[in-house]
């Protein structure tokens, strides 16, 4: 007798469905596997038989074919194991008049028949309901990220025992109730802006940064708090809303690093560390693809420590996905292509030695060497970060008498009205930010008046600006007058926007 | 370009014979004239180069090849020479010790007959000197053509000042085909197009440690005064400024903050009788001229009493002024970007700001 079970595996964050066929004959005992499964998928038949002997259940001692279709998708990974087994159990007669056929079975089985969470589940469910299945076994310990589908009849199982239990009526399993999403539910971050002293240039940039989706390049000595400011900057972004939450669920889900609410509630942060490969920036893997750090940064914010110290290829790497809001990546286990939309937040010291324009110390580098040391971040890298700000070296309290510090919920409220003023304005453009204008979008909506033009151009001719520099001013401009609910594009605005380009002057 | 038998007899003597300066001097006071040193060299050559068996090419066609070769080079490349026998010779230059025998140009000729005078700092200069050297510089290129080199800091805010008007002067450390420091080559070929570039080495020949050394002779040679910018208690600068005082030119400098080590040798140039500058005005005056009067800006309130604030205290970081004007931080720095762009103030680093006058 031929049995068919459902299963899904993963291209990208697309879930594909995979048929497993099983085909028990008389014989000599014999088990096959056919159909591109890899070393993963093959050593099921050892969990599988172990399972179902500790489930109480049999393993048929005859002449076995598995095929998994199609058979030219390379399946992965131990998410097949379920599927397996139940397709085994239906093919030997152990599921007499049990319907399987419009489930999908998913999950790995553990030698004494427990159910254990597979990686990329939300993102197989929503391909699932998008393919029009409506019934899904899962593990239980999935049960977090899938609560959030919605429109199916999901159960969750602890062992193979329940699955089949529930399966013949014995002891049916409750299906997941759905689960509404709270933004921040599951916020564990102590970062916030109130804790950041002092630093008003600097808090002054982030909140612009934000509002206008602009990227951020900080400059500062080792040591003056640009990682507490970056870590504060998800605190100030607009909440998620349950689209957003639920791609960047899938991505986090496909890479495996969901963690324990299963979806995520708050922007992501992630911080590479500067060894970090390209490979690991944009994503890859041996046979099948994962998304990389820029992805895993979607809908959030992607920190690089030490801008120059990373490789200048992994640097460039960033320059399309910037643009694009996303990134292809080809391996030879398929091209996929991974959404990318992250701000980019930078740090970097000002000099090798660190001390350049401090106060205090005394900057020991040539020219040459801190020439050498800027050049390493590339001028069309800079071109795409609108927003360049110096972190201060110089205790706060040696400057003003310990003011009250605005907390980060404060600020948010700014930033989410410069950002409804946004939405607003660019309602027919198919953008959200500022950031996101092209020229079209700068002679539409950020018209100088005569007077911002002229400030526009002495600042060009005093402070040797480049001549790239003119429209990510105008845009920083745009979002400053947001800020302050201002229609026009005053000079205050023009000027302060200046003074956030101190690269292109040195 | 034409060059006289003597002036050819010169470049061939300083570009076609291996002979260094000493001996050239020497021949060159033997020989009745530079020409007879290109027509009968066997006569004199023998005397002071002892032991050098071939100094010079031995049959006289090569050797007038050779000086028109070198002389067609020259023409190719767009340079031309000056000899210390030339008219265009730099008066002020045959009064230093070593005066240079040729003088390699690129660029406006014209600019060697007028009067010049020369700003220098070091490589790594604090931001405020830098800023008011530009502007000093811009200033007084409207009655001088200014001289100086071609490196960072110092040099680099002199050119920026001077190089819109084409008042510029620019002494290489090494030969009018190379670049140093190799990053300012674009920066090289804007002064070529605008200003001059001048070097006494030949075009082929690289800088050396010493090169400096002697370039610095030629600043202060070719110029009536001298200002120093910024320098330090070691800074080659002083080298400039103390040939300025061996040559009996006006040496000017800024004043810096008592301790600021790159300022030091500034303050020491003061103390030992330097003329203290503080804007292109006082330049000017003792020379006995007047700047034309620059129309005022126009400063709304705010941005003259940041202005004042800063006048009153030099350096300042953005919040300690914010504070002191009881407006946010981000307001101010707008202000002081507006000043920044009117050129009344300057961005220190680190968000501090100095008031530039």
């Amino acid at each position: 007798m031929i049995a068919k079970i459902v299963c899904y595996t993963l291209l990208g964050l697309e879930g594909v469905p995979v048929e497993v066929e099983t085909d028990v004959n008389r014989g000599v005992p014999s088990y096959d596997m056919v159909g591109l499964p890899d070393t993963a998928v093959k050593e099921s038949k050892e969990r599988v038989r172990s399972a179902l002997k500790n489930s109480g259940l049999l393993f048929p001692m005859n002449r076995i074919t598995i095929n998994f279709a199609p058979a030219d998708i390379r399946k992965e990974g131990a998410g097949f194991d379920l599927a397996v087994a139940i397709s085994l159990l239906k093919a030997s007669d152990q599921l007499v008049g049990v319907n399987v056929g419009d489930t999908v079975f998913l999950g790995e089985l553990a030698l004494n028949g427990d159910l254990r969470p597979i990686a990329g589940l939300l993102p197989i469910l929503i391909s699932a309901k998008g393919h029009g299945f409506t019934r899904f076994v899962i593990p239980a310990g999935n049960s977090e990220e899938a609560r959030y589908l919605g429109g199916a009849e999901i159960y969750p199982a602890k062992t193979l025992q329940s699955v089949v239990r529930h399966l013949v009526g014995t002891e049916p399993i409750a299906p997941l109730d759905t689960a509404v999403f709270v933004p921040h539910a599951g916020a564990r971050t102590s970062s916030d802006l109130k804790f950041v002293k002092g630093q008003p240039m600097a808090r002054r940039a982030i909140e612009i940064a934000v509002a206008g989706g602009h990227n951020l390049l900080m400059i500062g000595p080792p040591g003056t708090g640009k990682t507490m400011l970056a870590r504060c900057l998800p605190t100030i972004m607009p909440d998620l809303s349950f689209e957003e939450a639920l791609e960047i669920t899938k991505i986090h889900s496909v890479a495996g690093v969901l963690g324990e609410e299963g979806i995520v509630t708050e922007r992501p942060f992630r911080t590479p560390h500067h060894t970090a490969t390209t490979v690991s920036m944009c994503g890859g893997g041996n046979k099948t693809v994962h998304p990389g750090e820029m992805s895993l940064a979607h809908g959030g914010v992607l920190f690089l420590d030490e801008l120059p110290e990373y490789q200048r290829s992994t640097l460039e790497a960033l320059r399309q996905p910037l643009e694009d809001g996303k990134i292809t990546v080809s391996r030879a286990g398929g091209t996929v292509t991974f959404p990318a939309r992250f701000m980019l937040c930078a740090s970097m010291n000002p000099c090798p030695c660190g001390n350049f324009g401090s106060s205090e110390r005394t900057c020991t580098c040539t020219p040459a060497e801190i020439r050498r040391y800027r050049k390493k971040v590339s001028g069309p890298l800079l071109d795409r970060i609108d927003l360049q700000v110096e972190v201060d070296d110089i205790a706060y309290d040696d400057l003003t008498a310990g003011a009250e510090q605005e907390s980060s919920k404060a600020v948010k409220e700014r930033v989410d009205r410069a950002r409804r003023i946004q939405r607003n304005r660019f309602e027919e453009s198919g953008i959200l930010t500022n950031a996101e204008m092209g020229e079209r979008e700068i002679a539409d909506f950020c018209g100088l008046s005569r007077e911002g033009d002229e400030i526009l151009r002495a600042a060009f001719e005093r402070m040797h600006l480049s001549a790239r520099a003119r429209g990510r001013i105008i845009k920083v401009a745009r979002t400053i007058a947001d800020l302050d609910s201002s229609e026009e594009i005053l000079p205050k605005h023009v000027f302060e926007a200046v003074s956030y380009r101190i690269y292109d002057k040195i | 370009m034409n060059y006289s038998a003597e002036e050819r007899a010169y470049l061939w003597l300083c570009a076609c014979t291996q002979t260094d300066y000493r001996e050239r001097v020497a021949l060159l006071g033997r020989a009745p004239s530079p020409v007879a040193l290109l027509e009968t060299p066997e006569k004199y050559f023998p005397a002071v180069c002892k032991g050098e068996a071939c100094a010079y090419h031995s049959e006289r066609e090569k050797r007038e090849a050779e000086a028109d070769a070198f002389l067609g080079e020259l023409a190719r490349k767009g340079y031309f020479a000056v000899t210390l026998v030339s008219d265009a010779y730099p008066e002020s230059l045959k009064h230093i010790s070593l005066p240079p025998l040729v003088l390699f140009g690129a660029g406006r000729r014209e600019l060697l007959e007028k009067r010049k005078f020369c700003i220098v700092g070091s490589r790594i200069i604090p931001p405020w000197a830098e800023k008011l050297g530009r502007t000093m510089s811009e200033e007084i290129a409207e009655k001088f053509v200014i001289v100086t080199g071609l490196a960072e800091g110092g040099d680099n805010a002199a050119i920026e000042g001077a190089l819109p008007s084409g008042n510029l002067i620019s002494v290489l450390p090494c030969g009018l085909d190379e670049c140093y420091p190799a990053a300012h080559a674009s920066l090289k070929e804007r002064i070529r197009r605008g200003g001059l570039l001048l070097s006494e080495l030949l075009p082929s020949e690289t800088a050396k440690k010493y090169s400096f050394h002697a370039r610095n002779r030629l600043l202060a040679g070719l110029s009536e005064g001298v200002l120093v910018l910024a320098a330090g208690a070691k800074s080659g600068t002083l080298i400039t400024a103390n040939c300025a005082l061996d040559y009996g030119r006006d040496v000017f400098a800024l004043p810096h903050n008592v301790g600021a080590s790159r300022g030091e040798g500034c303050n020491e140039l003061i103390k030992k009788g330097a003329y203290l500058a503080t804007g292109s005005a006082d330049i000017l005056s003792a020379y006995g001229m007047e700047r034309t009067q620059k129309v005022r800006q126009d400063l709304t309130p705010d941005e003259a009493r940041a202005l004042e604030i800063l006048r009153e205290t030099g350096e300042m970081h953005t919040a300690a002024i914010a504070e002191r004007m009881g407006m946010p931080a981000y307001e101010v720095s707008a202000i002081l970007s507006a000043l920044e762009i009117k050129g009344l103030a300057v961005k220190a680093g680190g968000n501090q700001y100095s008031a530039v006058s």
